[in-house]
């Protein structure tokens, strides 16, 4: 399938090729989010591109997970709306909204005594009803999805006992077993070695070729430039710039955000830029926190 | 199309019509339930062995019933003493057990999948605990009062003090146990002073209820608990699933397209009114609700709050120990939940120690 044919997803719904760009796939209307009484996301509007590949990030605690969260449906905004395909999500109906969105959250619990196959096997509770808990297209979903995430020969393994790596993995291969035109990836990355953490946005590049809207929060500037075809930064609860990563990435937005000086040069192997930080005097370590 | 799309490919769709593979239960073409072999084999095997004890337990002992009597008794054309033992003595009694049993591990099983704690019970936490704690004030304060309602209100008022005093409701299963301690101690202290201010006799008779036992019950307590179990377990059964998506954390599963929220407070709720409705006919029996389950998932592979399971082991756990009631003489009629307590105790001890050396807890 090439990149930007409609995706055709378990429900059967066909996106419109009428309707303007902006009415497809995830979007934030004037969105504010908060736990408990403070913002945490303020008065935020983003487009998430159909069938793009978008990254999300910004220094700790700027609110891009939460943002993430409420694209998934997970966290309801205070204030704004979040619309898929124009509709506002808050109308759909949970497991409707289930079969055309993904989350992978950053922490999941892995049940007790669950198979590799079981835990990956519960991505399909969208495609089920109360008095059928399967559905014709669950083994080769599932299949599919151990497949792609390289757990098959894991398959009966207890998720209890996996490693870092391949329990993220095994969560991977539950989100595929879901199988939704959309994905979102809360810091996919975090427990994986180095091979792995590319092994896994290789995959998330090669879902997006095959017609999948991917939208990752990653903490990593130089992964995020090199695999996103839109960035997103934000910073205290706002989006600080959004575009293409050569356009977005620059020397001034990365010392702004990140409170780090920095040259930014063409990655040599992709041309896309690349952070190398200035080395930091004692004196300036820990400004980032402040 | 590329063939690794994961949607249905329509070609293979038409020519394949699709059969549920193995490990599910096909009713008709619109219900297919997934069925572990292994929860299957272990349900029929305690639900054999629950037969044995409840034979066993209407047999044995100077006033058993002849083995070779015992269909015709229990289908109602004995005389004399058979017919005694059965309607009066073993008979209300055995079958209260068995729902109380039932209704006790179900009860467990749906508390530990909704807090995803091996330890949290309704015992642990102090649901049992208010429920004695509310009959014995019912008992002190409105003599006149049945004691179930008292059991009933008190296990209510326990679980909105736990639910409060944490202030993150049932989501933290840590700081559900520690208020939980702290909730049971409060209720152990208010039936203590009952129990010291009432008379004597009185004490006596609230000290049996309390330790949980099945002696001299009618079948008017059999008929209570069972309909509890009978309207509270399709409902739990109902509500399984979406436990099993809700053990994997609120995110995902909301993420999936359920609601971690409403399915916690329908558990809760069916936990809660299970582990009263056993409490207010048979005392709050120890530790059955906790081991339960736990065996459960010992016996049989896979995940999730196996209900059935828990159910039949948490019956059969209880017509055993009310058996050994009965006929250890050695001890002379004590209460079932003594025997629970002593069983359970051990039981709990290794728990919390493999759990400490698993690092877990």
């Amino acid at each position: 399938m090439e990149k930007g044919n409609p995706v055709t997803t378990e429900a059967g719904t066909q996106t419109r090729k009428t309707e303007p760009p902006a009415a497809q796939g995830l979007s934030a209307e004037k969105v504010t989010l908060s736990y408990g009484s403070s913002p945490v996301v303020s008065d935020v509007s983003l487009d998430l591109p159909h069938g793009g590949l978008t990254v999300i990030v910004g220094p700790n605690g700027c609110g891009k997970s939460t943002l993430l969260k409420s694209f998934a449906r997970v966290l309801k905004p205070e204030r704004g709306h979040i619309t898929l395909d124009g509709t506002d999500i808050r109308t759909l109906r949970g497991k409707e909204f289930a079969r055309r969105v993904a989350l992978l959250p950053q922490s999941p619990l892995a049940p007790e005594g669950i198979t590799v196959r079981g835990l990956v096997g519960r991505g399909r509770h969208p495609h089920h009803t109360l008095l059928r808990q399967w559905s014709p297209d669950d083994d080769r979903a599932i299949t599919l999805a151990l497949d792609r995430a390289g757990m098959t020969e894991l398959a009966e393994a207890q998720a209890g006992a996996l490693s870092g790596g391949q329990r993220q993995r095994a969560w991977i291969a539950m989100v595929l077993a879901q199988d939704t035109g959309l994905i979102l990836l809360d810091e996919p990355t975090t427990f994986l070695d180095i091979a792995h953490q590319y092994d896994l946005l290789e995959l998330c590049a090669e879902l997006n070729r095959e017609g999948r809207t991917i939208v990752a929060v990653l903490h990593d500037l130089n992964q995020a430039a090199r695999f996103a075809s839109h960035l997103v930064v934000m910073d205290e609860g706002r989006i600080v710039a959004e575009g293409p990563p050569h356009q977005v990435l620059t020397a001034e937005l990365v010392s702004e955000v990140f409170h780090l000086a920095s040259d930014i040069v063409p990655d040599p192997r992709t041309g896309t830029p690349m952070v190398i930080p200035h080395e930091r005097r004692p004196h300036e370590r820990g400004a980032a926190v402040g | 199309m590329t063939p690794d799309r994961m949607t249905p490919d329509q070609s293979s769709a038409a020519d394949v019509k699709p059969t549920a593979p193995k490990g599910y239960l096909r009713l008709g073409h619109h219900v297919v339930l997934p069925v572990e072999r292994s929860t299957v084999i272990a349900s029929l095997f305690a639900a054999a062995t629950l037969l044995l004890a409840a034979a066993a337990t209407l047999t044995l002992g100077r006033l058993g019933i002849a083995l070779g009597d015992l269909p015709s008794t229990v289908l109602g054309d004995a005389q004399g003493k058979d017919a005694f033992v059965f309607d009066r003595l073993r008979g209300p009694r055995l079958v209260t057990g068995i729902a109380t049993g039932a209704a006790f591990g179900l009860s467990g099983a749906l508390f530990q999948s909704v807090t995803r704690n091996p330890l949290a019970s309704p015992d642990v936490i102090g649901l049992s605990g208010g429920a004695g704690a509310g009959a014995a004030a019912f008992a002190l304060l409105l003599p006149g009062v049945p004691v179930w309602s008292g059991a009933l209100l008190g296990a209510l008022l326990a679980m909105c003090l736990v639910y409060v005093s944490t202030g993150t409701g049932f989501r933290d299963p840590g700081r559900l146990v520690v208020a939980g301690i702290g909730v049971a101690a409060l209720a152990t202290a208010l039936t203590q002073y009952v129990v010291y201010v009432v008379e004597r006799d009185k004490a006596t008779v609230l000290t049996a209820y309390l330790n949980g036992s099945l002696a001299a019950r009618s079948w008017t307590d059999a008929g209570t608990i069972w309909l509890v179990l009978l309207v509270a377990g399709p409902l739990a059964a109902l509500v399984s699933r979406r436990l099993t998506i809700a053990e994997m954390g609120d995110e995902i599963s909301a993420a999936l397209g359920s609601d971690p929220g409403r399915t916690r407070t329908a558990a809760v709720l069916l936990s809660v009114a299970l582990a009263a409705g056993a409490v207010s006919v048979a005392g709050p029996i120890a530790f059955i609700a906790l081991t339960a389950p736990q065996i459960a998932r010992r016996i049989t592979r896979g995940a999730g709050p196996r209900q059935l399971l828990s159910a039949l082991l948490g019956a059969l756990l209880l017509v055993l120990a009310d058996l050994a009631s009965q006929q250890l003489t050695l001890f002379d009629d004590l209460p079932a939940g003594i025997y629970t307590m002593a069983v359970g105790g051990i039981y709990l001890g290794y728990l919390l120690t493999r759990e400490w050396r698993k690092g877990t807890l």
